[in-house]
């Protein structure tokens, strides 16, 4: 088992630190055995090691004569001198990455979007073009997209309440979003068109009513707080059939239940 | 392959038995570092090997061409491609670089090779390719497509309508164009041979009475994967018709089912007693997760990573009765309350991911994992041996603690959210706990690396990581030095990847020879010019150097000035067949 790499010829002696016996030393000639002892594996919790500010500093001088015979191989212009003090907290001579950073942390697109509320759907963001695909994934925050759903229509649609300034604009875009697919779930043969309207979403009067659940998961009525109030706590919303709102509400211990115990 | 067994047939003995017995004897070597060994004996064992080696391993479909590969083993039955780099599943590959499926297929039906499976990794698959596929192979059995794109559901209707033998048909995290069609309506009735059906990744509608036909014809159904277009019913019906289903993955079920429908899904899930892995949830409401209590103590795998929406109670509440998991993915929330809940009762586990559930810590939530679970985990599961860990934060003490308690790790990979963070509690880099990592555990093939790490871990790592076969780092050393530790000290290295970190030319350059005893090398964002890599590409024709910039037309305009500039993405894998042809503008192979 060689410790030297193939080519030996073109291969720096001096970094040459992992031989065949597994104990490793400078081939310069410097053997300095204090650094093999700091440098030395142990398995013991860390904070014993005071002296590795100093032993860094002694490597730190040798560093500077070994980087220039480095670099003269390929007359590289790379300078370490902004390197030579190493301390465990320079975090500022470090990469750090300011922001979001592209393919950072590294999971699959589909899992970025999996928790964010606000994130597109449909896989649109996954396709990059140059890589950059990071960026187009990254949700604005202006716009405020939440799930809707409603019962009796397995799927879900997302709505964008930054749009809308009322209860009203809300419950108009909730027809919207849900009479075709309601129609559609109702009449298989779908020969009817678009379906009845879906009125009286908020005064109870209306075949549905909707809900929502709040950032402490509560499920309460639409329309009783001011609008920004409701913004700024709704997390989902749910279209409920108006006969079932006191059985809807039992699975969530709701405000009013709570005040009235 | 047996040492012992190599020496007692020394091959004049051997070269007495007729052809088919050595070919025989042959058939029991399956792995293909043993097969490749073997065929290096003499030219009669390289014939006997050729013609009966069945199965082909590709780990990098530019290393070789289709044509040399049939020539070679003109007896394929089972091929494996992998295709792009692996930082390709996080953006970092552009989507046209390549990985094209096409030519091997047109060379394997020009061929005439008898193709019964094809397994494909990172590769761009085309409608036109599986249609081609699905007719040139008549006792094709099985397609496993993993992170592949570029095709649609018509691609799979071709596959679905002409494999008259189909057995698998495993579509896993890929991007397919959903065009809402009738694939699955393109079995013919005649099928009934499915062993194994995914479809979970495809997005749009299902048609469900032609799901439930297929699955009801197929006997041998064993595993089925539907996607998030399946409702709760239709799942229902899928299960009592094929109780045999010992792997499961459920689809989208955000509405809290009506009692009735609750108690029928129950019932069929009851009757499924041979089930032992569960995945799937993309959206589920956490009543539905307990329709699975009565079997969840066979569960020997269980996938709950997309679950976002369930809570860490819900998600410790079933898993605590999984006692038998083996292979554990889970999300974030769990919590480190969670994960030492699954240490005290999930004895068995063997592998553990753990997920982000908020990447960008966007809502700001509390719940992700610390060290804490991590420790607890190793200091639970004595099986353990992979682990993919993503957190908050990460001290040496636990690593040295994790390394103590658990010497068999194969794979390690953890990934402190925050890049270069260091210890929280002593503000170190955390050297020494990956240190001690490499050093207790000897068998260590897999490791990613992540937080303030120094080049001290790579000399740890060359020293000590014998077995590593794959690396990966990001952000992470300080000089040149950290990457030649690594490049000189792990013999077996195959894979290194390295993102944002201050390795230059004399590190790439150091030694050029080491490249040929690996697969491939990534560097992107770090401090490599274009005339280090020049270079690198004179010195190594046997190497294909590509560049990568985001700025297609740079090409043209690069001049010697630019030899300083430094290279925005390097890839760089051993070949045989010298520059590829289909390199997007954006790619410069030098």
């Amino acid at each position: 088992m060689e410790g030297c790499p193939r080519n030996r010829e073109t291969c720096p002696k001096l970094l040459d630190l992992i031989p065949q016996e597994r104990k490793w030393y400078h081939d310069e000639g410097k053997n300095n055995t204090d650094q093999e002892k700091k440098l030395e594996l142990r398995l013991a919790p860390p904070g014993g090691d005071e002296e590795d500010g100093s032993v860094m500093k002694k490597k730190n001088t040798k560093k500077e004569a070994e980087d220039k015979t480095i670099f003269n191989l390929s007359g590289n212009h790379f300078s370490p001198s902004n390197k030579t003090n190493y301390a465990p907290h320079h975090i500022s001579q470090k990469r750090t990455a300011p922001g979001p950073v592209v393919g950072w942390p590294p999971v699959r697109s589909f899992r970025k979007n999996l928790a964010s509320s606000s994130s597109s759907k449909l896989g649109n963001d996954q396709i990059n073009k140059s890589g950059d695909g990071e960026k187009q994934a990254e949700p604005k925050r202006e716009g405020m997209f939440v799930k809707i759903n409603m019962d009796s229509v397995p799927i879900g649609r997302k709505v964008d309440l930054s749009a809308y300034g009322s209860y009203e604009q809300l419950s108009f875009a909730v027809d919207k979003l849900f009479r075709g697919l309601l129609a559609a779930q109702r009449d298989a043969s779908g020969g009817e068109g678009e379906g009845k309207p879906i009125i009286g979403l908020l005064d109870g009067k209306g075949e549905f009513t909707l809900t929502y659940e709040d950032n402490e998961g509560d499920k309460m009525l639409v329309g009783d707080v001011p609008w920004q109030m409701f913004v700024s706590s709704v997390k989902r919303l749910r279209v409920i059939k108006s006969s079932e709102i006191s059985s809807a509400l039992r699975f969530g211990c709701s405000k009013e239940d709570k005040m009235r115990n | 392959m047996n040492r012992a067994i190599k020496s007692r047939l020394s091959t004049s003995e051997m070269n007495y038995f007729p052809d088919e017995v050595i070919e025989h004897i042959f058939d029991f070597i399956a792995s293909h570092r043993d097969r490749n060994s073997i065929s290096l004996v003499n030219k009669s064992w390289h014939k006997i090997e050729r013609y009966s080696r069945h199965q082909v391993f590709i780990g990098n479909c530019y290393a070789i061409s289709p044509e040399r590969l049939i020539r070679r083993f003109p007896c394929l039955r089972s091929l494996t491609l992998k295709g792009k780099p692996h930082f390709a599943d996080f953006n970092l590959v552009p989507h046209e670089w390549g990985g094209f499926l096409h030519p091997w297929i047109d060379a394997l039906a020009k061929g005439r090779v008898g193709l019964e499976e094809l397994r494909l990794k990172r590769m761009v698959v085309s409608d036109e390719s599986l249609e081609l596929l699905s007719r040139s192979f008549v006792s094709f059995k099985s397609l496993v497509l993993v992170s592949c794109d570029g095709f649609t559901t018509d691609g799979l209707a071709s596959v679905a309508a002409n494999c008259r033998h189909l057995r698998e048909l495993d579509l896993q995290e890929n991007e397919i164009d959903d065009h809402r069609g009738q694939w699955l309506n393109c079995f013919p009735d005649t099928c009934t041979t499915l062993v194994s059906l995914n479809f979970a990744c495809l997005k749009g509608e299902t048609n469900l009475a032609a799901l439930e036909r297929l699955v009801a014809r197929s006997p041998n159904l064993k595993s089925l994967k539907v996607n998030r277009a399946v409702p709760l019913e239709a799942l229902t019906r899928l299960m009592s018709c094929a109780p045999q289903l010992v792997d499961l993955g459920v689809g989208c079920y955000e509405n809290e089912p009506e009692p009735e429908s609750f108690a029928k899904l129950m019932a069929a899930i009851k009757k499924c007693t041979l089930l032992r892995s569960l995945s799937g949830f993309s959206e589920v409401a956490p009543v539905c997760l307990t329709a699975f209590y009565p079997i969840c103590e066979n569960l020997t795998s269980l996938n709950l990573s997309y679950a976002a929406e369930l809570q860490g109670n819900h998600l410790i509440e079933f898993v605590q009765f999984c006692k038998r998991v083996q292979r554990l993915w889970i999300l974030d929330s769990i919590g480190d309350k969670g994960l030492e809940i699954v240490a005290s009762s999930c004895k068995e586990l063997q592998e553990l991911r753990v997920f982000p559930s908020d990447p960008h810590d966007e809502e700001d939530n509390n719940t992700a994992v610390t060290e804490v679970g991590l420790v607890a985990i190793s200091a639970g599961c004595p099986k353990l041996h992979s682990i993919l860990y993503f957190c908050k934060q990460m001290t040496n003490e636990a690593l040295i603690t994790v390394a103590r308690n658990c010497p068999n790790f194969i794979r390690f990979r953890l990934c402190i959210l925050e890049p270069n963070k260091p210890d929280p509690i002593t503000s170190q880099s955390l050297d020494e706990g990956f240190g001690a990592i490499v050093q207790a555990c000897k068998g260590l093939r897999r490791l990613s690396v992540s937080g303030l790490l120094t080049d001290k871990v790579f000399l740890y790592i060359g020293m000590y990581a014998e077995q590593l076969e794959m690396l990966s780092i990001a952000f992470a050393g300080d000089t040149d030095k950290g990457m030649l530790y690594v490049l000189n000290g792990c013999k077996k290295l195959r894979k290194l990847e390295i993102r944002d970190s201050p390795f230059g030319n004399a590190a790439l350059l150091a030694d050029v020879g080491k490249y040929e005893t690996m697969r491939s090398l990534w560097m992107s964002s770090c401090e490599v010019t274009l005339g280090g890599c020049k270079r690198l590409a004179r010195n190594a024709p046997w190497l294909n150097v590509e560049i990568i910039n985001e700025n297609e037309s740079g090409r043209m305009e690069r001049n010697e000035e630019d030899e300083r500039e430094k290279v925005d993405r390097l890839y760089l894998y051993r070949t045989v067949v010298g520059t590829r042809r289909d390199a997007p503008p954006c790619v410069t192979i030098l």
